[in-house]
């Protein structure tokens, strides 16, 4: 005689029962958790540090995709869309003065300054993440590790490594010269001349030939007094399409 | 009111004629942009190149930076090619800035006229231009070449008439 309720397939049945009766009070705590954390999210810098860290031991990646469960849910997702809509503004709006490079704390203070003072707050590791979300895009960003930050590259510049280091080493005075180059990485002086005036080609760096001794090459990304000017109707107008 | 330099001012380079075109096309509109709002900061009319050289605009002592003869001659070429500024003699060593066109001029005299309801009267250049009735007015002090040529535009419009009168000339607004 066989006994009905035990068997492999029973068993199977009632774990099976027993995960879905846990999977329903798992999403609702979720609910629950997201609906109080929402706020935070868009608030704390911190808090968003935090989520994303956590995130990631667990494998998660709330800004894999728009659609993302994380996203749709925390409105994560949302918060970097338009932080990255904002960088893409101020990046294009100082393009015509910098050639398209722009060190991420003039970033930061301008991002800032656009928001306004009742606005959520925007860390640099924010942007950071933004920048990496717009690159994946395919947006034309790239970062650029200098002096324990980075240079925020927003216009396809072909920079290779050579062009990276160059403006590494430019970054402690604003400018570099040839001799500068050939003395710190040891290069032939056709190596240092071809980088620099690929740089004064792509409008990065601008050539100053009153400097006592050599030339320098000027970079306006890193010129420190221009970086809270803001621009003026008047440059405004002289921005070309 | 002091000047306010704009940021290229201060940047050495500024003063380097650019080898790059693209920078060399926003460098130079820079330029005429400065030598224009410090003619107009200063109300200066005419320029003379000797002294222009030695002018903070195109020699920044602070930097040690100056903007060379050639270069400052390509910049006034340029103001040249936009009717801001005009060759007074063929060598090229004195010019009339015009940092507000005659036409512009024209308009705001025209402007004072009308709302002080002073249309069909005469005036003398003399009272137009430095009367004490005009001296909260931005024309006021202008030069009486400019005056003359932004009255032209205004007659050109139909707008006003310049008549000679026994002692110099005048003018009726309609």
């Amino acid at each position: 005689m066989h006994r009905r309720g035990v068997g492999a397939g029973a068993i199977a049945k009632k774990k099976l029962a027993e995960m879905s009766k846990q999977l329903e009070t798992f999403k609702s705590n979720l609910e629950e958790f997201a609906s109080k954390h929402k706020q935070e999210i868009r608030k704390s810098s911190q808090f968003r540090v935090q989520f994303q860290e956590m995130c990631a031991t667990i494998g998660v990646d709330p800004l894999a995709s728009g659609k993302g469960f994380w996203s749709e849910m925390l409105g994560v997702g949302d918060f970097y869309y338009e932080l990255g809509v904002q960088i893409i503004e101020v990046c294009l709006a100082l393009k015509h003065r910098n050639g398209g490079l722009i060190t991420l704390d003039e970033l930061h203070h301008r991002v800032l300054k656009g928001r306004g003072k009742f606005a959520q707050d925007v860390s640099q590791d924010d942007l950071v993440r933004a920048i990496k979300k717009l690159k994946v895009m395919g947006n034309g960003f790239g970062m650029i590790p200098v002096g324990g930050s980075y240079l925020v590259q927003s216009v396809p510049a072909e920079l290779n490594m050579d062009h990276t280091v160059v403006l590494q080493l430019a970054e402690k005075k604003g400018y570099v010269s040839v001799s500068e180059i050939r003395e710190s990485l040891k290069w032939e002086r056709e190596r240092a001349c071809h980088v620099l005036d690929h740089l004064l080609k792509e409008g990065l760096a601008w050539l100053d030939s009153q400097a006592s001794g050599e030339p320098q090459y000027w970079l306006p990304a890193l010129f420190s007094e221009l970086t809270s000017r803001d621009v003026t109707p008047e440059e405004a107008n002289q921005i070309t399409p | 009111m002091s000047f306010e330099w704009p940021w290229q001012y201060n940047f050495p380079p500024f003063f380097t004629l650019q080898p790059n075109v693209d920078t060399r096309q926003k460098q130079l509109a820079a330029w005429c942009s400065l030598a224009l709002s410090y003619c107009r900061h200063h109300k200066l009319y005419t320029l003379g190149i000797m002294e222009v050289q030695e002018c903070p605009v195109f020699n920044h002592k602070n930097i040690d930076r100056k903007l060379s003869t050639e270069a400052i001659l390509i910049v006034f070429e340029e103001l040249r090619k936009k009717g801001n500024l005009e060759w007074l003699d063929k060598n090229k060593t004195q010019c009339l800035v015009m940092w507000r066109r005659p036409e512009e001029w024209g308009k705001l005299i025209y402007q004072w006229v009308s709302k002080n309801g002073m249309v069909n009267t005469v005036f003398t250049l003399y009272e137009l231009a430095n009367g004490d009735d005009t001296e909260s007015e931005e024309f006021h002090g202008l030069e009486e070449w400019m005056l003359i040529r932004s009255l032209q535009a205004l007659q050109t419009d139909g707008k006003a008439e310049v008549i000679t009168m026994d002692d110099g000339k005048g003018v009726k607004f309609f």
